[in-house]
């Protein structure tokens, strides 16, 4: 270390999934980074100024890892930046109760020669559960500062501060046995590289057979070398029946598994939920929820064919409650004669419920039945009206106004507070431009134009229709995230995803997807193979709205029937099962093993729920209305200057009579690719004025809807596709999906014609 | 020693006569390894173990009785040395040789069971079934079997893991999931869940195949 360089260190944060890297990177940067409970929140590396230290001291917070072999490509990230080339002090962040598969990670550091402190996450859990670790002995074994911490409620986090400039190198190694000891100090003879790195490390990991490590010393090695380690290697495996990397980790196991004997003591007291929430969760909760549940699923059944029922009907509202009266009873029933008399939790029974094979499912439909009451019913339809009529109106005319008003319940009326008479922040705009200019002048209709008016259209599309239902779909998404529910799909999902070529993991981005594609393309990252990350990534790409779409979609089709929505849902699914099984058979590669932690199910914090919402929907907005303002202004040149005729001059035999749907939707099509709902509203819209008085024909609007759906991604997903997939994947994949998803809306509109 | 040496011959004959279907006396001579052979043959027939006919070699009830005995213990002796103690390859070949000389019927019983009664030796040959594994299915479950045996609520500890797929090996060694491990079977269906201390694991169904527990 040069003598000017004593405090140019940087900071890495490492450490096990879902122990909470990211919410103490939060702490100690100021920077917020999205946190959650499941595995692979972060999958990338997110960079900020730790705050409290000298005030230039950066700090590097990494995907979670459970090895430092890396087998995944998240692990790989955060493996990389260990072995980078500057000083460095690792934090490795713990999950206290789970000392042992942290201190599996903390040998590897130790190897690696980095100086590093361990911070016991989530201390007050390990307590709950009548566990408990001896600090100073956990001290005093590795050679370095160890930390208590509660992350969530700030506990410990100041403690860490002043321990970071003292962390220490640890000072215990693991002796392999002579042979594979051998082999390591062959391979350290070989790596003639100068690196910082710890060569003793590296040789451990080349003779795991690690590689990536491999690629990334491809530039600096000989191919003597490289020749020499694999004949080493090669050497040492000979002594062995299991892989090296096995007997590698089982050596690393046995030294873990003696010292996390020495320092943690248990006794029996676990804590439990209190009795009386115990009384309530078991005679109240259970028998009033499970009742809803029923209910619900009969109403959701009813709605689907409602042809036969008419809600409101006593038919229609006993077979309600019966469904209600049934399935309380099986629930009710069920936990009762199995956990009565166990000492499980309140939060474990619940987890394990909303895993259990039979049981889950009704309890699936009805939370999703909750988030699309939410976003869908009433972001996209009340909020949405409401910003876009009352708020933004149209240029030209005023809106009239809007009551302030409390309703009152079970009468049917509400008591009107005042009246605010604003007229429409669009009408407004156009008073005062007709100021300057008349309405007929380019520059009025640049901006406020009825049909891509970069106000009237452009601003307007993105605040006040995407904005509350991304909003609303984030809230409802962040809070399936925080309690844990998430994973529980996964294992919900497995077998059926292993049919498309993915495992249940691949849940995560697809569920994320129903947010934003673009987002979830980022995520395929923790999917281990290069097929599942294709797959996933052509799946979110064709069939995968997202919240914006659907919104708009679920919105707009359930005006009509919940019929046609269910026969959507339909098309949608097969699509996805469909194209997923014939890409998991053409694709080379085989599908990987689905192994994969569940965290606990947890209270989910409110705060940090709105606080992720606020940063989603700032990074949203961030991303959507400079593209929405680009779409509109484009459709405008393109008006201008006759471009738009002539694009609809050449698909107008393929929309027309391919797709029987009205020429003026090309606009629709075309504004699909910079934002897929912009492109959904914008047809609907079309429709709506197309077929006046009539009122739309559900079945044009179904075809419109899946084809725009399962439509080329939008321009950001796109360039997310090209990053993470590469050049070529990306274009061959658009190539797929463009004349694909015409063909299935040309097939649809053909059925649907057989049952008019 | 004489003894060892008739039973080496009864076993290679078992081994010829899975191998093709019936047992020549040439190709017997050819491969027999032991001192003598013809006189060992000679002495097998004489004790009405085996008959030949015209060159022709074949078992006798009492025959096929002993020498089923014989490479039971052997094969037995094998998936021991391979799954449990992770002998070698060439090692566990000759320990096995000696192993089936000592093992009376008791210990290859508790070994059976220890086990799991397997039905197929680590080469895939079959493993002639004794009385402990016709009662195995009603009576006793064996000690040590595949994950995907246990019922939920099962507590186990973790045996071998027995897979050709090194990423398997490498994912499950990774996340802690190791021999000697103690785990609990949270719940089998959609898929498996096991509790490790205290983290939560959902496992598919091939992997858990490939995970060998000893019930406690």
């Amino acid at each position: 270390m040069s003598g000017n360089g004593k405090n140019t260190y940087k900071i890495a944060l490492v450490g096990n999934p879902n122990v909470g890297k990211s919410v103490i990177f939060g702490l100690l940067t100021g920077k917020y980074v999205t946190v959650s409970n499941y595995p692979g929140t972060t999958v990338e590396v997110s960079r900020g100024i730790c705050k409290g230290l000298n005030g230039h001291t950066e700090i590097i917070d990494t995907p979670g890892a459970n090895s430092l072999i890396p087998l995944s490509e998240d692990e790989r990230v955060a493996r990389d930046m260990l072995l980078e080339d500057y000083e460095k002090h690792v934090v490795q962040v713990l999950d206290a109760k789970n000392l042992r598969r942290g201190l599996l990670i903390t040998t590897q550091i130790a190897e690696m020669g980095l100086p590093a402190v361990l911070v016991l996450n989530m201390w007050d859990e390990l307590l709950d559960k009548g566990m408990n670790v001896n600090i100073t002995t956990l001290q005093k074994a590795l050679g370095i500062p160890v930390i208590k911490t509660i992350a969530t409620h700030r506990v410990g986090i100041s403690t860490l501060l002043t321990s970071i400039p003292s962390a220490a190198v640890s000072n215990f190694s693991i002796n392999y046995g002579n042979i594979i000891e051998e082999g390591i100090k062959q391979i350290q003879n070989v790596l003639h590289i100068s690196t910082r790195a710890n060569k003793r490390a590296l040789a451990i990991m080349l003779l795991s057979g690690d590689e990536a490590l491999e690629d990334t010393l491809r530039g600096k090695l000989t191919h003597d070398s490289f020749k020499n380690i694999q004949r080493i290697r090669h050497n040492v495996q000979k002594h062995f029946r299991n892989p090296l990397s096995y007997e590698i980790n089982i050596k690393r196991a046995h030294f873990v598994d003696a010292l996390v004997e020495r320092v943690t003591t248990t006794s029996t007291k676990k804590r439990e939920s209190h009795p009386f929430m115990r009384g309530v969760f078991f005679y109240f909760l259970v028998p009033a929820v499970s009742f809803l549940i029923g209910y619900k699923l009969m109403t959701l059944l009813a709605f689907l064919v409602s042809s036969w029922f008419q809600p409101g009907d006593n038919a229609y509202f006993a077979a309600s409650c019966i469904a209600g009266g049934i399935s309380s009873l099986c629930f009710s029933w069920y936990i009762y004669s199995r956990e009565r008399k166990t000492k499980s939790t309140l939060s474990e029974i619940l987890g394990s419920i909303t895993m259990h094979p039979v049981a889950a499912f009704p309890i699936l439909i009805v939370i999703l039945w909750g988030v699309y009451k939410l976003v869908g019913a009433f972001g996209a339809g009340t909020c949405v009206d409401f910003f876009e009529s009352k708020i933004f109106g149209s240029a030209l005319t005023p809106s009239g106004g809007f009551d302030i008003a409390i309703p009152i319940p079970f009468f049917d009326t509400s008591y009107t507070i005042t009246h605010v008479n604003f007229q429409g922040f669009n009408y407004y705009c156009g008073l005062l431009a007709q100021k300057m200019v008349s309405k007929d002048n380019i520059l009025f209709e640049l901006f406020l134009h009825e049909q891509f008016g970069l106000i009237q259209v452009g601003l307007t599309y993105a605040i006040a229709i995407v904005f509350p239902i991304v909003g609303f779909f984030f809230l409802a998404f962040g809070i399936l995230e925080d309690s844990g529910y998430l994973p529980r799909l996964a294992v919900m999902v497995d077998k059926i995803f292993k049919r498309i070529g993915l495992n249940g993991k691949a849940i995560l981005p697809m569920v994320l997807g129903l947010g934003c594609d673009t987002m979830a393309t980022l995520t395929t990252r923790i999917l281990n193979t290069k097929k599942e990350r294709v797959i996933a990534t052509l799946l979110l790409a064709l069939a995968i709205p997202c919240s914006a779409q659907l919104g708009v979609i679920a919105g707009v089709l359930g005006r009509f029937s919940g019929m046609f929505f269910a026969i959507y849902i339909f098309i949608i699914g097969t699509q996805l099962l469909f194209v997923g099984y014939l890409s998991s058979k053409v694709l080379p590669g085989e599908p990987s093993d689905f192994i994969m932690e569940i965290p606990p199910f947890r209270m989910p914090k409110l705060s940090n729920v709105f606080i992720k919402t606020f940063y989603r929907i700032h990074w949203f907005l961030k991303e959507a209305v400079p593209l929405f303002l680009i779409g509109t202004l484009v459709l405008f040149v393109a008006t201008k200057i006759g471009v738009l005729s002539i694009v609809e001059r050449v698909v107008s035999p393929v929309i027309k009579n391919f797709l029987g749907l009205p020429l003026e939707t090309t606009h629709g099509f075309i504004l699909g690719f910079l934002r897929r709902d912009y492109g959904a509203v914008s047809i609907f819209n079309t429709l709506e004025e197309n077929a006046g008085s009539d009122g739309i024909d559900p079945r044009q609007l179904l075809v419109a809807l899946v084809v725009i759906t399962l439509f080329i991604p939008c321009l950001a997903n796109f360039f997310v596709m090209i990053k993470e997939r590469g050049l070529k994947n990306a274009f061959l994949m658009f190539a797929f999906i463009l004349p694909y998803s015409i063909l299935i809306g040309g097939i649809v509109r053909f059925v649907l014609q057989q049952f008019s | 020693m004489n003894e060892t040496y008739l039973e080496e011959v009864l076993e290679l004959i078992w081994t010829v006569e899975e191998e093709s279907g019936k047992v020549d006396i040439d190709v017997l001579l050819k491969r027999i390894q032991v001192p003598k052979a013809e006189r060992q043959i000679k002495t097998l027939a004489q004790n009405g173990l085996i008959k030949i006919t015209n060159k022709s070699v074949a078992f006798t009830k009492q025959g096929r009785t002993n020498a089923q005995v014989i490479i039971r213990r052997h094969r037995l002796a094998e998936r021991l040395l391979n799954d449990v103690l992770a002998v070698k390859e060439d090692t566990m070949n000759s320990s096995a040789c000696q192993f089936e000389h000592f093992l009376d019927e008791e210990v290859t019983a508790s070994i059976c069971t220890l086990l799991g009664h397997p039905t197929s030796c680590p080469h895939g040959r079959a493993i002639p079934p004794g009385n402990c594994c016709k009662n195995a299915s009603k009576e006793i479950r064996p000690v040590v079997m595949p994950l995907t045996e246990l019922r939920p609520g099962d507590t186990a500890k973790i045996s071998y893991i027995v897979t050709k797929c090194h990423q398997r090996l490498d994912k499950l060694s990774s996340i802690g999931l190791l021999p000697g491990i103690q785990i609990k079977l949270h719940q089998r269906q959609p898929t498996y869940v096991i509790q490790m201390g205290e983290t939560q694991i959902a496992l598919d169904n091939t992997t858990a195949r490939d995970i060998y527990v000893r019930l406690i």
